[in-house]
């Protein structure tokens, strides 16, 4: 799968440079890189939210693609119901519910969760779909170390049985060390491969604090 | 006035056949005109909260102005547009029922328009990012800001039939109080009050605070809901 290459500038300011690169299905690859170096700007443009400079076509429009933002939105309706939204398929949402410790809440309103509770409908919003490419934007960064577990298997899984590639926008190396095959480091907006300023990075960011399996990478 | 007041009570127990014509008109206006302009301005008031397009700022300007429309005015240009010698005179639409619908669609449609957006401006954003995160395409996006915003909705719908129940300046110039005809409740007022008839007006006095009583317990009700 084919990420072409695009740019992002907002007033003169460019803040993404992206060369393109290319996604394995059933795959996850990590994105990585401190605060301000592009990657939800990455992750936005991928998913259509927000316009690269030219409208540049970033993805093939025969690639569908789902997308969660890192601001989870619950809407007015029963947790159940949001991540169903018209679908049909009942019994892979009470799957996924159960897998998130959210079964008990399914008749719940969306809008009485917790951060951590939201962001994890809205991880089973996704996952009850088929998409071909799926980006998630720090998607346990709210979630208790026991939903975090429970997401890091669900989305593994998907990857494998959708045979659909994934981007995870992530802050934890060690989440990245454990579910991706492949990462993409982002340094002040442009993807940075040079060994060394990777170690760099690696050894300022290296520990993860309060993350399952801590060990950085 | 004590005499008035005992009458007045007397009058909407009894159920008088003139002041129950008046509710009646008032009733088929109020509730028609509400309802168009909130059929007209809910898709509207959602366009202009949840899309950025080319000309989208005039039009918020152009509808917050026409928010403050001095009923009269708007009176004024119905009955020059519907008058024997207007362009619209052929019609036969003066001293109707419904051009006074017609003219109060015209004034409190850009205040269902502007409810909307404000409210829609606030929760488009998220909602947006999500519906598209989900692949869904505009129209789906649409019915999910509804559906998001339908105690916005009920609550645009109360403020619309709370303006047009008590509205004067237009209907009484379009409608022209024509007893048993065109009367509603604000131009019956007036009327009785220059006959000197206090009783009646007070009646429909008392019934039209009510009302407005009532459209305002569900309207902070609704609020309350929304804060939630």
């Amino acid at each position: 799968m084919r990420i072409n290459a695009f740019t992002k500038t907002y007033g003169s300011r460019r803040v993404l440079d992206f060369p393109g690169c290319e996604l394995e299905r059933g795959k996850i690859c990590a994105v990585i890189g401190a605060n301000g170096s592009g990657k939800s700007t990455f992750a936005s443009i991928l998913a259509g939210t927000v316009t690269a400079d030219g409208k540049v076509e970033t993805l093939s429009s025969k690639i569908s693609c789902g997308f969660m933002p890192q601001k989870s939105y619950a809407f007015r309706m029963s947790v159940l119901r949001n991540i169903l939204l018209n679908g049909n398929d009942l019994k892979k949402a009470e799957r996924v519910l159960n897998e998130l410790s959210l079964m008990e809440l399914k008749n719940a309103g969306g809008k009485t969760l917790s951060g951590g509770e939201t962001a994890k409908m809205a991880l089973a919003r996704l996952l009850v779909r088929h998409y071909d490419l799926l980006i998630l934007d720090e998607p346990c960064a709210s979630m208790d170390m026991k939903g975090t577990i429970a997401a890091e298997r669900l989305i593994t899984e998907y990857a494998q049985k959708e045979n659909a590639a994934v981007i995870l926008v992530t802050h934890s190396l060690a989440q990245a060390k454990r579910m991706a095959s492949c990462i993409l480091f982002f340094d002040d907006g442009k993807l940075n491969d040079d060994p060394e300023r990777m170690e760099e990075f690696l050894r300022f960011y290296g520990s993860d604090k309060g993350d399952p399996g801590n060990g950085g990478i | 006035m004590k005499t008035a007041f005992a009458k007045a009570i007397e009058l909407i127990l009894s159920g008088s056949p003139e002041l129950l014509n008046i509710l009646a008109t008032t009733a088929r206006m109020s509730l028609s005109s509400s309802l168009i302009a909130l059929l007209l301005g809910v898709p509207i008031g959602i366009l202009y909260g949840a899309v950025r397009f080319p000309g989208r700022t005039p039009l918020v300007v152009i509808n917050r102005t026409l928010t403050g429309m001095p009923p009269v005015v708007c009176g004024l240009l119905f009955y020059l547009l519907f008058s024997g010698v207007g362009p619209f005179g052929k019609m036969k639409l003066l001293f109707t029922v419904k051009l006074m619908i017609i003219a109060q669609v015209v004034l409190i449609t850009p205040i269902v328009i502007g409810s909307m957006e404000t409210f829609v401006s606030g929760i488009a954003a998220p909602v947006r990012e999500t519906a598209k995160g989900l692949g869904f395409n505009g129209v789906r996006t649409f019915f999910l800001l509804a559906n998001e915003s339908v105690y916005q909705i009920f609550s645009s719908y109360l403020m619309a039939f709370a303006r047009a129940i008590a509205e004067v300046g237009a209907v009484s110039m379009v409608g022209g109080a024509i007893a048993w005809k065109t009367n509603v409740m604000t131009t019956a007022i007036m009327q009785y009050t220059n006959m000197g008839n206090f009783s009646l007006g007070i009646a429909l006095g008392i019934i039209l605070l009510t009302i407005s009583l009532l459209v305002n317990i569900a309207v902070t009700l609704l609020q309350g809901r929304l804060s939630s």
